[in-house]
């Protein structure tokens, strides 16, 4: 289909996101561990990417850990799929920024014009792009592997205000909604003839007839929803309980332990090294 | 003592130049189910509002005389407290949708939560009330998956799993189609018959007529009829306060008018009396 | 504890509604204006709405959340920006308790705060993401220097330099427009309304 037909573009706005949960229902025992834990596992190999020493440490993390991880809980090929494509433009401005602005590179490899290509920038560039995949990707893994409602239920019984979780909760809830919303609203005011092709004034132009029903619609609503949450006595001042209990178990509290005494490492041997290099 | 004892009541919004509400006097009995109806801008909402306690305390505003529901002064006791004993269940089903859980039993549950109930006491509650409200079958969907009518049994639900003694309803029908709202009111009676006070704001007045023990009129922030329905519902008053008739008072009347209507005969407000009155017309005739 | 206080002054039940219903209008606001290639973000509308209406902490939550979800749903290459997103809704939330928002003109200077706001906070991550703070022992200064100097390319490369304040003034001007459409009955709802009302 031709791209410039009014067809193809609609696609384009029907095309937007609306997944905004990752989980993939698999039954893993990863997907059985403790929300907690897996949170905890996201941060020690982020704190090990970008503090632990080694300069394929990044690289090997992704390698060796997250990626046997993800076959471990079945969902390889989307996790494998989902990082790199998340992550491909990035790597593309990484490389192209840093081997050509890197600061203190001397080792020229290629020249091009005024812009010289730099060995020390390209290797800066992997070190600083695997350092990234490895902090996306294992957020992803813990979505693949996590239903937002056990994360939210599991912050909820250890303490985490009960504001914050319904903050959350509500807006990967309503997220969807809004852009299902946003849609309609695109196609109807499309059929009256609003443009969204062409010059710069006219996509300019259709910018607000398109946000301000969706704006005005949704911030109506604010106060019924206020009302309602009041109504299920949200602001009570007894102590809430919690109806769904997400096991927990030693095992998984000494493996957390274990990995905060890892990030502990990671961070000392990068306070050691940059010491080192001073004195 | 009743559950409902309203006494002198007045309100005004705040930054509002006249009253919502003038000097209403209401006495509502343990059990009874009682309609409200009234224009637009009469009062209706306001009066809902004010029974379960979010005026004063949420809209603010200027609120004299007093209100006792269920035992509880509703300018005295804070708002968390009143609505664990007076229930309220309003228009928009979308917007009583928390957004808090992702399931519908977890979302019944949540006001049980707040309220610091035990685990197994929320279990056995929820299922009885999704059992009561039709929707065990929905349990592990998420709220925001569901029809408008869903949407609204599983608010009536999230309510009534409180166990209110009063629940207050501002027109819980008006979005829903007829099934829809066909469903909702037999759960509302059938909670009636539990023995829950009932007070409902409603324009549908042929269920109203059907479903309630007493109608109240309210014009202009004052109360207008108080009465039973076969009596408020033909009041000639109604149409001075900008209140519509039944379909079935309507026609009757207009039969009347043609001498198709038996004299005498009291005007209909549902279907039932509108097609015995038509039969014994036609008897007669 | 006044700091403590201020903080909860900024958080009514009005709030916390109002807060998803604000990260759902910058996705999808952002997402519009991808989908129409205009030259700019306007990706934080909702969080200098809170910020003017509820407060510079909920200000500051609104915008770090919203970059986390925009991460999650759209672009995790948004994540390390999530310091920017918190100081729009912060400073927003302060430049409003100061009374920049009660006319068009004073809501600019709103615009040109917080894209100021927004430059120095972006610098530091920009610097230590794309320049590298390494151990050879380059000072942050020169660091800045030279991250400038690399903005200047990309300035011109990509036109950001004339983009950014455009952006925010936008989007101050936008959230402003907003406020100015919705009833005073509404407004009072929130926890700083007396920010807006003239």
């Amino acid at each position: 289909m031709p791209e410039n037909t009014p067809q193809a573009s609609q696609d384009k706005f029907s095309r937007m996101p609306d997944r905004l949960s990752f989980y993939l229902e698999r039954g893993s025992p990863f997907h059985r561990l403790n929300p907690l834990t897996k949170l905890t596992l996201v941060f020690c190999l982020i704190i090990l990417a970008f503090f632990g020493p080694g300069y394929w440490l990044p690289s090997l993390l992704y390698l060796a850990v997250l990626i046997p991880l993800s076959l471990w809980s079945g969902v390889g090929r989307e996790f494998m799929r989902t990082s790199i494509r998340l992550l491909l433009p990035l790597f593309g401005f990484l490389f192209v920024m840093q081997s050509l602005f890197y600061p203190g590179g001397r080792t020229v490899l290629v020249s091009l014009w005024i812009f010289a290509i730099k060995a020390e920038g390209i290797a800066f560039a992997y070190l600083t792009a695997t350092r990234i995949l490895v902090m996306v990707s294992s957020f992803l893994l813990l979505l693949l592997g996590t239903h937002p409602s056990a994360l939210m239920n599991d912050f909820a019984r250890r303490g985490v205000p009960a504001p914050l979780t319904y903050i959350i909760a509500s807006t990967l809830q309503i997220l969807p909604q809004m852009q299902a919303k946003a849609a309609t609203i695109i196609d109807a005011q499309r059929s009256r003839g609003l443009e969204t092709e062409g010059g710069l004034g006219k996509r300019v132009r259709a910018l607000l007839p398109l946000v301000g029903p969706l704006v005005f619609g949704s911030l109506v609503d604010v106060e019924e929803r206020a009302i309602a949450l009041e109504a299920r006595a949200f602001n009570s001042r007894r102590v809430k309980t919690s109806l769904v209990e997400i096991p927990d178990s030693q095992v998984e509290r000494l493996a957390r332990w274990t990995m905060l005494l890892l990030m502990l490492l990671a961070l000392a041997s990068r306070a050691w090294l940059s010491f080192k290099s001073r004195v | 003592m009743a559950i409902v004892q309203v006494e002198g009541l007045s309100y005004t919004y705040p930054l509002a130049i006249s009253p919502a509400l003038q000097d209403i006097n209401l006495s509502v009995e343990q059990g009874e189910f009682v309609a409200v109806i009234g224009a637009n801008g009469a009062g209706k909402s306001t009066l809902c509002y004010t029974l379960a306690g979010f005026i004063p305390h949420f809209f603010k505003g200027n609120l004299q005389g007093s209100a006792r529901v269920a035992g509880l002064d509703t300018s005295q006791t804070s708002l968390a407290e009143m609505v664990v004993r007076v229930g309220l269940v309003f228009q928009n089903p979308f917007n009583q949708i928390s957004g808090a859980k992702f399931t519908v039993y977890e979302e019944i549950a949540f006001g049980l939560e707040n309220i610091g109930l035990g685990r197994q006491e929320m279990k056995n509650r929820v299922e009885k009330v999704m059992a009561l409200t039709g929707i065990a079958d929905l349990a592990h969907r998420s709220p925001y998956a569901l029809s408008g009518g869903q949407q609204q049994r599983v608010a009536l639900a999230s309510i009534l799993v409180m166990e209110p003694e009063v629940l207050v309803l501002d027109e819980p029908t008006s979005q829903l189609d007829p099934i829809g709202t066909r469903e909702v009111f037999q759960v509302i009676k059938e909670m009636s018959r539990q023995g829950i006070t009932i007070v409902m704001a409603e324009h549908k007045l042929e269920w109203v007529a059907e479903f309630a023990d007493r109608v109240i009129a309210l014009a202009e922030g004052r109360m207008l009829l108080d009465g039973k329905p076969r009596e408020v519902l033909v009041d000639p008053a109604l149409p001075a306060g900008h209140i519509g008739i039944s379909r079935y008072t309507s026609l009757a009347r207009r039969a009347t008018q043609q001498g198709l209507w038996p004299a005498g005969r009291r005007l209909p407000v549902t279907l039932d009396e509108a097609a015995d009155g038509f039969r014994e017309a036609r008897r007669a005739a | 504890m006044r700091l403590v206080e201020s903080i909860k002054k900024d958080f009514n039940t009005m709030t916390l509604v109002l807060i998803p219903v604000a990260i759902a209008i910058n996705i999808v606001i952002g997402q519009i204006v991808l989908v129409l290639k205009l030259p700019v973000f306007l990706d934080s509308i909702g969080t200098v709405l809170v910020g003017a209406l509820c407060g510079p902490w909920a200000g500051a939550l609104t915008g770090t959340l919203s970059n986390i979800i925009w991460g999650l749903a759209i672009d995790p290459n948004s994540f390390p920006w999530f310091p920017v997103a918190l100081f729009i809704g912060f400073v927003s939330g302060w430049c409003a308790i100061a009374g920049l928002f009660k006319t068009w003109w004073k809501v600019i200077i709103t615009g040109i705060l917080v894209a100021f706001t927004a430059a120095i906070v972006s610098t530091p991550i920009a610097v230590y993401l794309y320049g590298g703070i390494t151990a050879s022992g380059v000072s942050f200064i020169t660091a800045f220097l030279l991250q400038t100097g690399r903005d200047l390319v990309t300035a011109v490369l990509s036109a950001n330099f004339i983009v950014e304040p455009v952006d925010k003034v936008a989007t101050a001007l936008l959230a402003y427009a907003i406020i100015k459409g919705l009833s005073v009955r509404y407004l009072a709802r929130f926890p700083r309304a007396d920010n807006v009302s003239a």
